[in-house]
């Protein structure tokens, strides 16, 4: 069947050529509709319960994402100069459009609340107009110290720093808005240092770059891998075949990805990279064959017939085995990764198919000549560029140091196991960009200063109350039992119950404006009812609560993993010092309930009342802490969450609340755990999947576990090494396990296929290696050069993943075929007496193959 | 009934006020009749308030208080408000002494914390105890600080154009004021911010004559830019009552005199 295919193949090339131009055409016509997408949190499935709490928490607390912009003086940010830099620079920032004006955080905007006398509290703005004088500068100072909510957010603890907050209505104009804020930053007089961060910008500015990424590191893999085999064959219309596979691959599969709607995601950014070396893998196959068997006059058409046909197998199952790898991703919970890895395979397979009609159709028409200059260039290239070189001394090992290199690999193995279980699960988003970035530098300047620019929040919600609503209604029905007045509807207890509570207080109070006598009694007694309902209701002014929350945030504060916490206790604390006394020992709870709920009445006669339902809701039913964090590294916020854990497990709530996370920082950690438990699971499936076609493939387990061996191996010291220097496991690296696992079997796949074909010749053991690290071991080590070295334009991308996943994917296609090389031979020495037939290497060393009846 | 008489009653003024609003009137007088009719009417008089606050997202909070209102001549007033809803901030009491000429004089009483406290507040454009009204919304804008012109005038309405005189101390650089040719109460009042667009609206949505004067029974306020309204409700208004300067002392912070605001 695959005889009359190939047949079939190479006496139709123009309707392959056609075939190809147009699936490349259609479907690269879409990539021009392309939608970026750099939102961490789509690294969660959008039906994710921790995600949608945390939209959930946005929305019921009205948070934004915020750009945060410092300036730094190092000789104190309280000077008239520095202010007014700061005062001119709100102001421009509340003029761009994008802004959410209310909520800006800045000295200019927020108020002040401070005794004026005995017996006189004063409200007024912090900063209504740049100070005049140092003077004035020095009060602002002194206000701000005595703000718990100001002091550390607003300006540093040590006076050098000053913030401002700037929530933005939508993220995904973040980028443009911190450009307009950094053309600003030109035009102040200060002689301060300006910075921007928060993550909104550095994903929106990742986005931008990972945009202008994908148009240099594509192209630039694509042509180091064309030089590469131009190195190799010396022929450069052959070479052209393989690129413009690579070429039809790279953009079918995006032109689908992009049309079928899927956004391009820092995962799917890396595709065309991933893509474009994998699709020449087979191709280099078909070349390094043909160029073996080619003799100048003999027919073109057989010996492509005979190459073809001698590698369909292996590279079919190279192929599939690859796609299995990447295929496995899907069953990780992180939706780019899993279309990352569904596209992948998708363009493996798609390689596989062009190489095996365009290839073929393409050599046989090209002219003889050329391909007489291939085979002669060929093998006067290998002697030359050192291919032969390399493989010798590794043949020589493979041959003679069998037990030896068992020992080594075991010891390899060892290590590795041991730098795995030494890795660090860590990823933030920040440290996509590289440590000179701008953005980092910002990063690390503010976080300095400041108690920290990471927020994560702790939130604090009452249970819906449905004993208290079917309570107040049986009691309510009581009342009237004798004297029916007004029309008590039942109330539900669930969400909008506080709401409906007081729609029903003021219907009773309407009722009562008109009504006179008896029936006055009765609703006044309802009003009652009603009303102490509401008060039991809002849970979140009982000063118990409160207490137990201002103890938490101290706990976490003296963990010193917490930079700085703000929620309602100090909000409640401060307006009550300064109601009561202005001193420091009038800065706590009020006692009651009313206490606080006056003190916040006060709070809220401001020029800024909606800051309060940052912290709590209009219900009272639910509140917040916010925690700034001076890192958004996962770790840290793990450490957190196990601080809080630890806290409610040495003291429960004194009311009944449950106690949810949400924010940013929370949810990079929610994937990466996700990340890591659904990289074991697809690892340990593609694992067995591949196992499983190996041992079909070869029909035989022995050969099917020794197939696995190389790629056991790879992957173990890749991640040992991981381990052992410090790297932390993020999302890029975690995705190089399927590729490791795709690529070293194939590595292994070509060598036994081929050692086993010359065992059928009746080789023995020492004369098929000989033969092995003839041709076979040329083609594997062109093809990991070509792999290794087509990601090197990697290392000069300004973008950490990239750079990682070129690095690691260069050592990987080194270890894995270095590995292949020399483990196997030693794994079948140690195994020949199963592996190898008895009597065999009779004859002389011999090429020969009986299936294709041709002599070498 | 009460609403009958009410529009009868407003009819019945509206021809007496429509002589009067002749177009020969200067934007002075229309202003300071204005000024008269939303804050002056009778000599003193109280209601009780409920107030709706409702939030972007829709959310609801509410505010009971009642009013005293006396005018102590030149301009000046005294202001006495007592919460009773939500139950939590009940008795908590503002007393206001509002001065032409100086600041305002502003004390507070809340009971949770038995304290009695004098406020000095740097402007009045703060909120109103957490709703869209400012405090100025309440005891109203000082005349002095704004420039008027006349923008337009209609059959029925003058529109005034305010410019502050001192534009650093608001957050506004101008409002519109639809001031009704009838009853010369300001119908609907919208700010203007630096970007020329109208982010405020203060509105009435209904009359009532009470005791012979027209008064607002209704009204909103809207945040235009961020969304969120607060509604406030009159009732049980009256004018014309008798109330001396021991209604209006540090006494009655903590001790209302609660049987003023009853019918």
């Amino acid at each position: 069947m695959a005889d009359r295919f190939f047949q079939w193949v190479i006496d139709n090339p123009r309707r392959i050529y056609a075939g190809v131009l147009l699936l490349t055409l259609a479907l690269g016509a879409l990539i021009p509709r392309i939608q970026i997408d750099t939102d961490p949190e789509n690294m969660l499935p959008a039906d994710n319960a921790a995600r949608m709490f945390h939209n959930e928490v946005k929305q019921r607390f009205d948070l934004k994402d915020a750009i945060v912009v410092g300036a730094v003086a190092e000789e104190g940010i309280y000077t008239p100069e520095s202010l007014a830099a700061m005062h001119s620079l709100t102001r421009d920032i509340l003029k761009i459009d994008g802004v959410v004006e209310k909520d800006l955080m800045a000295l200019s905007e927020v108020d002040n609340i401070r005794q004026d006398g005995p017996g006189v509290i004063r409200f007024e703005w912090m900063m209504r107009n740049a100070p005049q004088n140092q003077l004035e500068a020095d009060r602002i100072a002194e206000s701000v110290s005595r703000l718990p909510m100001l002091q550390n957010t607003l300006v540093s603890g040590d006076g050098k720093a000053a913030a401002i907050y700037v929530p933005i209505e939508d993220k995904n104009e973040s980028y443009r808005i911190a450009e307009e804020i950094r053309t600003l930053f030109a035009g102040l007089e200060s002689g301060d240092t300006y910075h921007l961060t928060g993550l909104p910008v550095a994903e929106d500015q990742f986005g931008f770059e990972m945009f202008v990424q994908m148009g240099i590191s594509a192209p630039m893999a694509g042509a180091m891998i064309f030089v590469l085999m131009l190195l190799f064959f010396r022929n450069l219309p052959l070479v052209l075949a393989p690129m413009a596979v690579a070429m039809a691959t790279v953009i079918s599969t995006m032109g689908l990805l992009i049309g079928m709607g899927f956004t391009v995601h820092i995962m799917s950014s890396m595709i065309a990279i991933f893509l474009m070396p994998i699709a020449v893998v087979d191709s280099v196959h078909i070349l390094s064959e043909f160029a073996d068997r080619y003799r100048p006059g003999r027919n073109v058409r057989d010996t492509i017939l005979e190459v073809m046909k001698h590698l369909f197998m292996p590279m079919l199952f190279t192929s599939v085995t690859s796609a299995v790898g990447f295929l496995s991703l899907m069953l990780t919970p992180i939706p780019p990764v899993q279309i990352f890895g569904a596209f992948v395979a998708f363009g493996i397979l798609l390689a596989f198919i062009l190489t095996i009609v365009f290839v073929p159709a393409y050599i046989v028409r090209v002219k003889p000549e050329t391909l007489a200059a291939l085979q002669a260039a060929q093998h006067r290239a290998d002697k030359a560029r050192g291919i032969d070189k390399l493989i010798n001394p590794l043949g020589a090992l493979a041959r003679n140091r069998q037990g030896s290199l068992l020992v080594v690999f075991a010891s390899v193995l060892v290590f590795s196991v041991v730098g795995i279980t030494k890795i660090q699960i860590n990823d933030n988003p920040i440290n996509w960009f590289k440590q000179d970035h701008e953005l980092r530098i910002a990063d690390r300047a503010l976080n300095s200063h400041f108690a920290g620019t990471y927020d994560a929040y702790l939130v604090m919600s009452a249970p819906e109350n449905l004993a208290a609503a079917e309570e107040l209604n049986r009691r309510a029905a009581e009342i009237q039992a004798d004297d029916f007045v007004f029309d008590w509807q039942p109330l539900a207890g669930g969400a909008g119950f506080s709401a409906a509570l007081d729609d029903r207080i003021t219907q009773l109070d309407d009722a009562l404006f008109d009504a006179g006598g008896d029936e006055a009694e009765v609703i006044e007694q309802l009003l009652a009812l009603a009303e102490r309902a509401s008060l039991d209701a809002k849970v979140m002014t009982s000063p118990d609560l409160l207490n137990w929350m201002a103890n938490l945030q101290g706990y976490l504060e003296a963990s010193g993993l917490v930079g700085k916490s703000n929620g309602l206790p100090q909000l409640v604390k401060t307006v009550n010092r300064e109601l009561v006394s202005g001193k420091s020992e009038d800065y706590r709870i009020p006692a009651t309930p009313e206490g606080v709920a006056q003190t916040l009445l006060q709070y809220q006669s401001s020029h800024r009342p909606g800051d309060l339902w940052h912290f709590v809701t209009p219900d009272y039913r639910s509140g917040l802490l916010w925690l700034q964090l001076t890192s958004g590294d996962n770790q840290h916020m793990s450490a957190v969450m196990d601080t809080v854990d630890d806290y409610i497990g040495m003291h429960p709530a004194p009311v009944n609340v449950d106690v949810q996370w949400a924010g940013k920082a929370y949810l990079n950690s929610v994937w990466q755990d996700q990340m890591v438990a659904g990289m074991m699971d697809s690892l340990a499936s593609a694992f067995l999947v591949v196992l499983v076609m190996m041992i079909a493939l070869f029909r035989s387990v022995l050969w099917g576990l020794l197939a696995m061996l190389p790629l056991t191996l790879t992957i173990g010291l890749i991640y040992g090494m991981v381990g052992w220097l410090g790297i932390d496991y993020d999302m890029p690296i975690a995705v190089l396990s399927a590729l490791t696992l795709g690529l070293s079997v194939d590595f292994a796949i070509h060598f036994i296929e081929r050692f086993r074909s010359y065992l059928r010749k009746g080789n023995d053991y020492q004369q098929t290696l000989s033969l092995m690290f003839d041709e076979p071991a040329r083609a594997i080590s062109r093809n990991a050069l070509v792999v290794a070295l087509g990601f090197t334009p990697l290392l000069f991308a300004p973008l950490v993943p990239y750079v990682t996943v070129g690095i690691f994917l260069a050592s990987i296609m080194a270890t894995s075929a270095l590995v292949t090389l020399l483990l196997l031979p030693a794994g079948i020495w140690l195994l020949q007496r199963w592996l190898v037939p008895a009597g065999q290497g009779k004859g002389q060393v011999t090429g020969f193959d009986p299936e294709l009846g041709e002599a070498r | 009934m009460n609403n009958l008489i009410g529009v009868i009653g407003a009819l019945l003024l509206a021809t007496a006020a429509q002589t009067q609003a002749s177009a020969q009137m200067s934007v002075e007088e229309i202003v300071s009749k204005a000024n008269q009719a939303s804050l002056y009417a009778g000599e003193s008089g109280k209601a009780e308030a409920r107030m709706i606050i409702v939030d972007a997202a829709g959310r609801k909070q509410m505010r009971q208080f009642s009013l005293l209102r006396r005018n102590t001549g030149g301009g000046d007033q005294d202001y006495l408000v007592h919460f009773s809803r939500p139950a939590d901030v009940r008795n908590t009491v503002f007393r206001v002494a509002k001065h032409i000429e100086s600041d305002d004089d502003r004390w507070l009483y809340l009971p949770a914390l038995d304290l009695v406290k004098r406020i000095s507040a740097g402007d009045k454009r703060t909120s109103f105890v957490g709703s869209h009204f400012f405090y100025e919304d309440v005891s109203g804008r000082n005349l002095n600080e704004d420039n008027f012109s006349l923008l337009e005038e209609t059959e029925t309405h003058f529109l005034i154009e305010g410019k502050p005189k001192s534009p650093g101390s608001v957050e506004f650089v101008g409002y519109t004021a639809s001031i009704s040719k009838q009853t010369f109460l300001p119908e609907t009042v919208e700010y203007v911010d630096g970007a020329g667009d109208t982010y405020r609206r203060v509105s009435v949505v209904e009359t009532q004559v009470i005791d012979g004067f027209p008064t607002v029974v209704k009204s909103r306020v809207e945040d235009l830019k961020n969304g969120g309204y607060t509604l406030l409700q009159f009732r049980n208004v009256g004018y014309g009552l008798a109330l001396d300067d021991g209604v209006f002392s540090e006494r009655s912070l903590r001790r209302p005199p609660l049987e003023l605001f009853k019918n």
